[in-house]
């Protein structure tokens, strides 16, 4: 099997960029990253401290009324250069994800994609940015709405997706105006380090964007300093809601906090089974089932039991297939999960299934690994027999986990997804229209799939999700977005 | 093969080398050498035809990963050419055979993912019967 190139030859010593410069952290503490697959080190980045933000911070207050009068259409210039370097460095920008992260070297590139789509919309800001207005609201009198920057806007990006969740913010915030600040994961910051150099490459002037690493210490001072007008975070949802969500507006800023979920996959009795298996494959194993859009419930229409044991087995039969190993090698389907403790976790979620009660048909405990060190690796699993009461039902689990339930009929599969505190993402494979609109118009999630697996919006929709999965108004992405980096102001007119 | 990437990069190894055969021909025969070296620069944009709908079209939330069948590339293996030029045109259109039949299974194992890559194999095997047949007038 071809295994492709690494990029990274040697071991990167991370550093901050900040005011333009790459710049140690003020933090001793390092943490070493790890290749997953490999269990091999590839770097080492700082811990990072509030002294790191608040040069960041300075360097983007800064850096603001400047690049706020900066037009919009140039602005819109400096995304359009730096499309046209991520397009270049297209291959290498998905491999380094695949070393730091483990997934399969497809969905690196998926993931490369959909964070340079952000881009490009982004460049098309002088249109996406404008206001509106209404003239002789009353006799002489006009009225506009414009839309106005407000500073430095922060994000907090998770480990799962590296490159393309800080994409989902950034290029919006700062094509509006702004000046930013991007705190990567700890556990996956090369993505970032290698997308700054870009960055810096494209020429953006100093200070309008900004990089700090680290953990617990910097995203404190980001929630706490009230230069930041704005932050966008996305991981846990007890991060999110009790942390994110309350400290950030203790200090009057904006929040979108895109959090956990528990996504339901409802199958009719009249779907395609043929093209519904590999969207069902790929959204409970993609990326390890290390997404928030993955699938985790597997919901079973109706009482022909032959169907859904026919279909059930067409499941096991293909997750059976799926070959695990390095991301790097073609033939890989699935990857490693991040990191030990996050294999462990899963593995304490397929112990307490298996104590509650639901049949474990599949154990994805056993596996093959393809040679490379097992410790992060697992196997696809498959629960059957699971009720909405039980743990593995209700709570994210974050790994290649298909847990199937069985309801009667649509009402009782859309009263199930409701039930869930969570409400990110659902979806549906059916060949009914009529079927599809219902689903679409009473599931209280904010991304619904109609025979897609991974109802994943696009660079130019919001990325949306409801209840225990978002906390703020405004979403990441879209018009959203651009909503959310901006404060509409409006003025009423009169010329004597 | 298991993954669209498999795939890809099959292809483009199938294209390249047919495309390094036609240049040496062109070379070797320079009384066709337009003919040649034009076969040459097809092979080179069929590869790239495929690999721009996959890079344009992919994404983390389609089943990339996913192939319906198992492909096994030793089906779809080239000869090199020798011989005198009857032989050798024998050898390229039976070699263009070969990339076209592996663009149709390609096609029909990736239907169910993302449609550009299967649909860019189908126009390659249309384009690629039109270059068999400038072949056969060589011969």
């Amino acid at each position: 099997m071809v295994v492709l190139e690494e990029p990274l030859k040697k071991i990167i010593k991370i550093k901050n960029y900040i005011d333009g410069d790459w710049i140690e952290s003020e933090s001793d503490e390092k943490r070493d990253i790890i290749n997953p697959a490999k269990l091999k080190k590839i770097a080492e980045v700082p811990e990072g401290c509030a002294e790191d933000v608040k040069m960041a911070v300075d360097a983007a207050s800064d850096a603001f009324p400047s690049w706020r009068k900066t037009t919009p259409l140039t602005r819109a210039r400096y995304f359009f250069r730096l499309k046209e370097l991520l397009e270049e460095n297209f291959e290498t920008l998905a491999r380094v994800c695949t070393m730091e992260h483990g997934k399969i070297i497809d969905e690196s590139r998926g993931e490369i994609r959909r964070g340079i789509e952000n881009v490009e919309v982004a460049a098309g800001i002088p249109s996406l940015m404008m206001g509106y207005n209404l003239e002789d609201i009353s006799r002489g009198i006009d009225e506009i709405l414009i839309k106005q920057p407000l500073g430095v806007f922060a994000c907090i990006a998770p480990f799962n997706f590296p490159f393309m969740v800080p994409l989902w913010f950034m290029p919006t915030a700062v094509a509006t105006g702004n000046t930013y600040i991007l705190k990567p994961s700890p556990w996956t910051p090369l993505s970032m380090v290698k997308f700054m150099e870009l960055v810096d490459e494209a020429g953006f002037p100093p200070g309008v964007i900004n990089m700090v690493h680290g953990n617990v210490a910097p995203v404190q001072e980001i929630l706490r300093n009230p230069e930041v007008k704005g932050v966008s975070f996305v991981g846990s949802t007890h991060i999110g809601r009790d942390i994110i969500y309350k400290e950030a507006a203790a200090t009057g800023k904006r929040v979108q906090a895109q959090c956990g979920a528990k996504n339901h996959l409802v199958v009719m009795p009249d779907a395609d089974i043929e093209s519904t298996i590999p969207s069902l494959l790929s959204s409970f194993f993609g990326n390890t089932g290390q997404r928030c859009l993955a699938g985790a419930n597997l919901v079973m229409v109706g009482d022909d039991e032959a169907w859904v044991k026919s279909t059930l087995d067409k499941i096991k039969d293909a997750a059976s297939k799926i070959k695990i190993g390095y991301g790097l090698e073609e033939g890989i389907q699935m990857g490693p999960l991040q990191a030990e403790h996050r294999k462990e976790r899963v593995l304490g979620y397929i112990e307490k299934g298996v104590e509650e009660g639901a049949k474990l048909v599949m154990d994805g405990r056993k596996y093959d690994s393809s040679g490379y060190p097992e410790k992060c690796f697992l196997g696809p699993s498959v629960f059957e027999g699971v009720t909405t009461d039980m743990t593995i039902a209700r709570e994210e689990i974050f790994g290649p986990v298909m847990s199937v339930m069985r309801v009667a009929n649509l009402d009782e599969a859309i009263k199930t997804i409701n039930k869930s505190e969570y409400g990110n993402a659902a979806s549906v494979f059916t060949n009914s229209g009529k079927t599809g609109r219902r689903f679409q118009y009473e599931v209280e999630c904010g991304n619904i799939g109609v025979n897609i697996g991974t109802a994943a919006p696009m660079a130019f929709f919001p990325f949306s999700g409801m209840k225990d999965s978002f906390f703020g108004d405004l979403h990441g992405q879209g018009r959203d977005a651009v909503d959310f980096f901006t404060e509409s102001k409006v003025v009423i007119q009169r010329w004597p | 093969m298991k993954t669209t990437s498999q795939l890809l990069s099959h292809h483009q190894s199938l294209e390249e080398t047919q495309a390094g055969y036609h240049k040496a021909l062109a070379e070797k025969y320079p009384e066709h050498a337009d003919v040649f070296n034009k076969l040459a620069k097809d092979n080179r944009r069929h590869m790239e035809m495929a690999q721009r709908a996959y890079r344009e079209g992919v994404t983390d939330a389609f089943e990339v990963g996913f192939l319906a069948e198992e492909l096994d590339p030793t089906n779809y293996m080239l000869e090199e050419p020798s011989g005198d030029l009857a032989t050798t045109v024998k050898t390229m259109i039976s070699n263009e055979e070969k990339i076209i039949e592996f663009c149709v299974d390609a096609a029909s194992n990736s239907s169910k993912l993302l449609p550009d890559v299967p649909e860019t194999f189908e126009r390659l095997v249309k384009r690629k019967k039109r270059s068999i047949e400038k072949m056969k007038e060589l011969a």
